[in-house]
């Protein structure tokens, strides 16, 4: 086939250079609006989304003015609200009563050796990672100092399922700025949840987070029943999971941790899964029960034999044990890797069970019997979606295959205003081909289905969920923590790849900065 | 640009041995890891710096996701100004099975059998780039010679 005459003269070239353009021209285009500015404010991003409830008056305006964040870089935000409107600062506790429960943590990057005896280049705090377990009883102050020693990047901490005020969420950039090494911040809060929780910083988070600057928090109930009854049968046993350098570890250990817990005893296994994936837990030796999921407590869990369950990345599982009358050892299986010994006295009774292949997980859709809710998921003030892909472009000037939020690339993602008092229905669905631990920060989302079934068990608070491929679940929470937070993916990795947006309250405004020129960089 | 898009279809080639080769070191290491007492779950995966070899899996990602679609497309482009007989068509069909094994990979997470034709398009994509390269190996003269026969098994 011979080309065409037209081909061979100028007017080829001429097609050749406007293809190109063609081509040239848009990916120019794409590329330079994906460029972050240097500083900016979160509520700068994207485009605002109410949810089919109040636009807040002048808000909309304003709001409407900043869709599309390339068009106005490194801007500060200073919306010109009504007289309503408050700072994130603000958002404190609100008493100047003495703390109950003082705590400092300081930092330090560092190489340290875990429990289990492991080196680890990483990050401390008192010297140590996992940091220190904070225990409180419910209803106390508890106030933490954070001293940086020698974290070159700065720090935070998030106190990962506790529902703080704003101003003491710890999101750098979004709540507080960065502490760099030789600042402090103090955080103050009413313990108001009992429960399983930890803390983590939000601040380069993939890395500080991985590198261990984390710990466990566990807030018991001002009066346990239970325990007031017969305190020395009820063993609480704190179980961090956290992977260091590829291992999985158990409160820093390698190898299988033993726990004293006589026969008859009821032992409570806290597991905190601080990793960016799904972990399994299964118990060998003895039926058990899912008692709590994510801090709060189960209604009417029943018991289990033969199954699994499955502790979202971020996420808490409390599952309880009656140790068998007979003095026999019980394994807690956590990702088949690491297990809890649960028996008596330094001999072993009995042989140890083995960990065995993991049973069938445990689907807590219908798990336990439903309860009042205290909100009607069907009447929502604000109803949103939060809908995860995946597709080609660039993000911050990156070209590749990026996560997607309602369709649109970070930053160009929905801000989810919500006024105080509202109920919000969010349905998260998940069409991006890998799964995602989701995060709503301040807030105890219920789920209400998943996939169009509709839930029937206990009702199943979260603030992290697992969305696989191909799933969506509808969840409900009462807007009743007014500030800025995070809605994010907790497979922090991803996070950095732009699966980060935010719930906004009418009225609050942003004083905190974002971006390489601020030192604020949460994921 | 003739030896530009004989660099560039080879370059495609040579990537394909180093994804080959990349998600074999990245399957040994794992399967070395687990015989060696560790677990793998999503937790562990997550992680990235796990065992000898994962950096295979990250090679193997980042290559076949981003790297070989930028370097077909840009030997599309080049394809036009190389003046190769059919050389637009083998750069076109080269894009087109990039996207078919980009699309394979993506979905095989979810149905793992369509990870056995993700193996077998691989041999696809190897192949029509060597003919690409071939077909730009030569002077113009002798392409054009070979021009005719060339074409009608494309047509």
């Amino acid at each position: 086939m011979r080309a065409p005459r037209w081909l061979t003269s100028h007017r080829r070239w001429l097609a050749i250079c406007l293809a190109a353009a063609i081509v040239v021209w848009p990916l120019g285009y794409f590329w330079a609006s994906s460029l972050l500015p240097s500083s900016y404010s979160v509520t700068d991003m994207g485009y605002p989304d109410y949810g089919g409830g109040s636009r807040g008056g002048d808000q909309q305006g304003e709001m409407a003015g900043m869709a599309g964040m390339h068009r106005m870089p490194g801007m500060p935000s200073t919306p010109e609200m009504s007289s309503v409107s408050r700072s994130v600062e603000t958002l404190t506790v609100g008493t100047d009563r003495p703390a109950d429960v003082l705590v400092t943590l300081t930092a330090r990057k560092q190489v340290f050796t875990l429990a289990g005896g492991r080196s680890v280049d990483g990050y401390t705090l008192n010297g140590t990672s996992p940091g220190p377990e904070i225990r409180a009883l419910q209803g106390q102050l508890l106030e933490v100092r954070l001293i940086n020693e020698s974290v070159p990047d700065g720090i935070t901490v998030h106190w990962h399922g506790l529902d703080v005020p704003n101003a003491d969420d710890g999101v750098a950039g979004v709540t507080q700025n960065s502490v760099p090494v030789g600042g402090e911040f103090v955080y103050r809060f009413l313990l108001s949840q009992a429960g399983t929780y930890w803390y983590h910083s939000h601040q380069v988070s993939h890395e500080q987070v991985v590198g261990g600057l984390l710990g466990a928090l566990v807030i018991s109930p001002a009066a346990p029943a239970a325990a007031a009854a017969d305190p020395g049968a009820v063993v609480d046993e704190i179980a961090l999971a956290h992977i260091y350098d590829g291992r999985r570890t158990i409160n820093g250990r390698d190898d299988d941790v033993p726990i004293q817990a006589p026969p008859g005893a009821r032992v409570r296994v806290r597991i905190i899964n601080t990793d960016n994936g799904a972990m399994l837990a299964w118990v060998a030796g003895a039926p058990f029960t899912l008692v709590a999921v994510d801090g709060t407590d189960l209604n009417e869990p029943g018991r289990l034999t033969d199954r699994a369950v499955q502790v979202t990345a971020g996420g808490r599982a409390d599952l309880e044990i009656v140790q068998p009358a007979d003095g026999s050892i019980v394994r807690v299986v956590l990702g088949g890797s690491n297990s809890l010994l649960l028996g008596s006295g330094g001999a072993p009774a009995g042989p140890v069970p083995a960990v065995g292949a993991a049973p069938e997980i445990l689907d807590p859709l219908s798990y336990g019997a439903p309860a009042p809710l205290g909100l009607n998921p069907d009447a929502p003030d604000r109803s949103f979606d939060y809908s995860i892909g995946r597709r080609p472009g660039f993000v911050g000037g990156v070209p590749g295959l990026w996560w997607t939020i309602n369709g649109h690339l970070f930053p160009d993602v929905p801000m989810f205003v919500v006024a105080d008092g509202d109920v919000v229905r969010m349905r998260i669905s998940n069409d991006s081909g890998e799964v995602h631990p989701m995060h709503l920060h301040g807030h105890h989302a219920v789920v209400v289905s998943r996939n169009g079934v509709p839930a029937t068990g206990s009702p199943w608070w979260v603030d992290s969920l697992t969305v696989a491929d191909g799933e969506s679940y509808d969840i409900a929470f009462r807007a009743d923590n007014p500030g800025i937070w995070m809605d994010h993916c907790h497979n922090l990795p991803h996070a950095t790849q732009g699966l980060v947006a935010h719930l906004m309250y009418e009225g609050v405004t942003e004083p905190f900065l974002v971006g390489a020129d601020t030192g604020n960089q949460p994921e | 640009m003739r030896s530009t898009y004989r660099v560039l279809a080879y370059l495609i080639a040579a990537e394909v041995v180093i994804q080959a080769s990349a998600i074999a070191y990245a399957v040994f290491g794992l399967t070395k890891y687990i015989d060696d007492g560790a677990v793998v779950d999503k937790a562990t995966q997550e992680t990235g710096e796990t065992f000898e070899g994962v950096v295979g899996f990250i090679v193997h990602g980042i290559n076949g996701s981003t790297v070989i679609p930028a370097i077909a497309l840009v030997l599309l482009v080049v394809s036009f100004f190389a003046r190769i007989p059919g050389g637009v068509r083998w750069a076109g069909a080269l894009v087109a099975l990039v996207v078919l094994q980009v699309t394979l990979g993506m979905f095989a997470h979810g149905l793992p059998l369509l990870g056995a034709l993700h193996g077998i398009n691989a041999l696809a994509v190897f192949a029509v780039a060597v003919v690409a390269g071939r077909r730009a190996r030569s002077g113009p003269m002798r392409a054009a010679s070979t021009t005719s026969t060339a074409d009608r098994a494309v047509v």
